[in-house]
């Protein structure tokens, strides 16, 4: 697969897909869209570039670290990575439940506030729900990713 | 068991509020899961974190036990507005005596078996998600009792899933790579069924939460639904309860998966899981789908055997009769045979789950109301008794593996002079299955051949004739060939845990403490079967709003409806 109309078609597709994630995730607290769909987007992405470069790419090329030939995929540095934000995605979203509890409202109470007079977007909507939507995208990600990599591998 | 401390001491108002109470299991098992992942590199704090968890759990299982049902002033049922949406639209979590007893249950062997657990898992994998998904399945099987919603039931069900195929999976060799295989297959397609009756219900009925089903259904003219619908989407419903439970004829993926699991997590799988297959049926069947209007007229031809009603009841005792019946033989049968310990458990669940659903099949049938509640004790009293024995054999099986790195019973013989405590437990576990007085299994036995008794139905009671018998043929067979003869090789060299040997203690004492006293424990399932035969309660406690009634503005304001139902 990594032919060069591979290769090139992915430089100019990763940066939108990852464009698209994100603001399906901002918006996705009200809108259609949210943690879940933007994390399986950003997937897609990382996976386009595992096929365009191969599995050492983002270890060697991004991250410009060394990479023993025969390691255990379990063991690279980058699935660790990814292990651990599902980790803490998971630890996000259950403490963001968790919260609410605080100010003697029910596990999971969500509220807004709206911005007004904010510079160039003037109004401004921020949904506490955004937090619980972090820790599902970080729970995706790591999730997928980890399980990309790791059977890619083998 | 919490009677015996003074009732003054403990009889004012909870520490928190009592719908707080209700949420507090799922919460921590769910930080505990989360924390164990966290510290997942550091095995010592992984284990301290998920025994905290577990310690926490049990008492906040205590707390609901006394502060919401046994408790003199106790209100008998709490419900919890997840988010603060208001029923029925949000999801409700309701804790009365069904799901408190169902807790109870689990929280004492899901604490046995945790304790269990870290005596075993290091020579496993010591960097292994082994505790975090430990968790995850103890917070479906509590999700599962405590919802009151039935989407959300499909839900809780799958958390428990997801880990449960995992661990079937555990050990990763052939067979349990077969194993696995079958079951998620099964399991997916139990989990599409499921999915199709809730979209159905929910286009027939407009509505999932269940006190507003048992309401809507209670008067289905008022509300333009056809009940008769609804009784065909429940019977696919009662299909996948029974897939859970392992009732005959899906019975199939048990002895497999039961062989694959890790013996303490199978202590779980038949102590916990199977017993959400039960609490679904009960739950739903009494108190959701009780009171619907619909003619049941099914004679068995030939026989002259009949069952008639105005109300899905009647059927759903027929279907479950049959399979019980069909349950205990199959169960009972199979378990002779087996070559391994753990095989002639798996085959003896699917018998005992039958002893389960008798009474709740008589139950159903029966016209009387004294004799239904009566039913359904039985069979609460039955499913502790199953739970506790259960599980503690399970557990021994991973004692015994611990020891002699075998569990087949041609490789083993002698074991009780090698290590007497393992052979007392042991004992307890399959007297207790047999049903010896004084442990628990003698008056849940006592009670379900009571129940038959009271029903009039003499082939029921040679049917459970029968199927006592076989427990105790396979019983003492296993005890044979395992504890007594001559020492094998493997017995000979065998080392035994002490901590291990000390929740198998504890226990086998539990089973006999429950025998010795139990009038409270009596009580308790009374209360249990009464809070799922009062299904007017359920309602009133969950007081679901009509749609019309409610200013859906209120509820967009997310945290402005939150305070109250405090």
């Amino acid at each position: 697969m990594t032919t060069v109309i591979m290769r090139t078609t992915a430089r100019v597709i990763v940066p939108i897909i990852l464009v698209v994630a994100v603001t399906l995730f901002v918006e996705g607290h009200n809108l259609p869209g949210g943690g879940f769909i933007g994390g399986v987007l950003t997937t897609t992405a990382f996976a386009v570039i595992y096929l365009a470069f191969g599995l050492d790419f983002l270890e060697r090329g991004v991250l410009g670290r060394d990479v023993e030939p025969g390691k255990e995929p379990s063991r690279d540095r980058v699935v660790v990575a990814y292990r651990r934000l599902f980790e803490y995605g998971l630890a996000i979203a259950v403490l963001s439940g968790l919260v609410p509890l605080l100010f003697d409202r029910p596990f999971l109470t969500q509220t807004f506030v709206e911005l007004e007079g904010v510079p160039i977007y003037d109004h401004v909507e921020l949904a506490s729900a955004v937090a619980f939507d972090l820790g599902v995208y970080c729970v995706v990600v790591g999730g997928l990713l980890t399980i990309l990599s790791v059977v890619g591998a083998e | 068991m919490i009677g015996s401390v003074p009732a003054t001491a403990l009889a004012a108002s909870p520490p928190v509020a009592e719908s707080q109470l209700v949420i507090a299991p799922l919460l921590i098992v769910l930080v505990a899961a989360v924390g164990s992942l966290l510290f997942g590199r550091w095995t010592r704090a992984r284990i301290g974190v998920s025994l905290l968890g577990g310690a926490a759990y049990a008492v906040a299982v205590a707390a609901i036990d006394w502060y919401i049902v046994l408790a003199p002033s106790a209100p008998g049922a709490a419900t919890y507005q997840v988010g603060g949406w208001p029923a029925p639209f949000g999801i409700t979590l309701v804790a009365d005596g069904l799901s408190a007893f169902m807790l109870t249950m689990v929280a004492i062997l899901g604490v046995a078996s945790l304790v269990f657990s870290t005596r075993v898992l290091p020579e496993i994998d010591r960097r292994s998600y082994y505790f975090p998904l430990f968790h995850f399945l103890a917070l479906g099987v509590t999700g599962a009792f405590l919802t009151g919603d039935l989407f959300n039931l499909f839900v809780w069900f799958e958390v428990m899933l997801m880990a449960s195929y995992i661990f079937v999976a555990y050990y990763g060799g052939p067979q349990h790579t077969r194993a696995a295989f079958w079951y998620v297959a099964l399991n997916l397609l139990a989990s599409a069924v499921f999915l199709l009756a809730v979209g159905g219900i929910y286009a027939t009925t407009g509505t999932l939460n269940m006190a507003d089903l048992s309401r809507r259904l209670a008067d289905p003219a008022a509300y333009g639904i056809d009940p008769r619908s609804v009784l065909g989407l429940y019977g696919l419903l009662l299909s996948v309860f029974a897939i859970k439970a392992g009732l005959v004829p899906f019975q199939f993926w048990i002895p497999t998966a039961y062989r694959a699991a890790p013996p303490q997590i199978t202590a779980l799988l038949a102590g916990a899981t199977k017993k959400v297959g039960i609490y679904a049926i009960i739950r739903l069947s009494f108190t959701v789908f009780a009171d619907a209007p619909v003619a049941v007229d099914l004679t068995v031809p030939g026989t002259g055997l009949a069952v008639a009603g105005n109300s899905p009841l009647p059927f759903v005792g027929a279907v479950l009769f049959v399979m019980a019946a069909a349950s205990i033989l199959v169960g009972g049968l199979g378990a002779v045979g087996r070559e391994s310990i753990e095989g002639v458990l798996a085959y003896s669940s699917i018998g005992q789950v039958g002893f389960i659903a008798v009474p709740v099949a008589i139950a159903a049938t029966t016209t009387s109301p004294e004799l239904r509640q009566f039913g359904i004790v039985a069979a609460l009293v039955y499913a502790l008794n199953h739970t506790l024995a259960k599980g503690l054999l399970f557990l021994a099986v991973g004692a015994v593996r611990t020891a002699t790195g075998t569990s087949s019973l041609s490789d083993l013989g002698g074991l009780a002079g090698r290590s007497p405590p393992l052979a007392i437990s042991f004992f307890v576990g399959a007297l207790a299955l047999v049903g010896i007085p004084p442990l628990s299994g003698f008056f849940g036995k006592f009670l379900v051949f009571d129940v038959a008794a009271r029903a009039e139905a003499p082939s029921v009671l040679a049917l459970l004739l029968a199927g006592s018998l076989l427990t105790i043929a396979y019983a003492t067979r296993t005890w044979n060939r395992s504890f007594w003869g001559a020492r094998t090789a493997a017995v000979e060299e065998a080392t035994t845990d002490s901590v291990q040997l000390a929740v198998l203690g504890v226990l086998a004492a539990a089973i006999i403490a429950v025998g010795v006293g139990f009038e409270p424990v009596y009580e308790f399932a009374d209360a249990a079967a009464e809070a799922a035969l009062d299904a007017d309660a359920y309602v009133d406690a969950v007081d679901p709003a009509d749609a019309s009634d409610v200013d859906l503005e209120a509820g967009g304001e997310g945290g402005e409806t939150g305070g109250e139902h405090e």
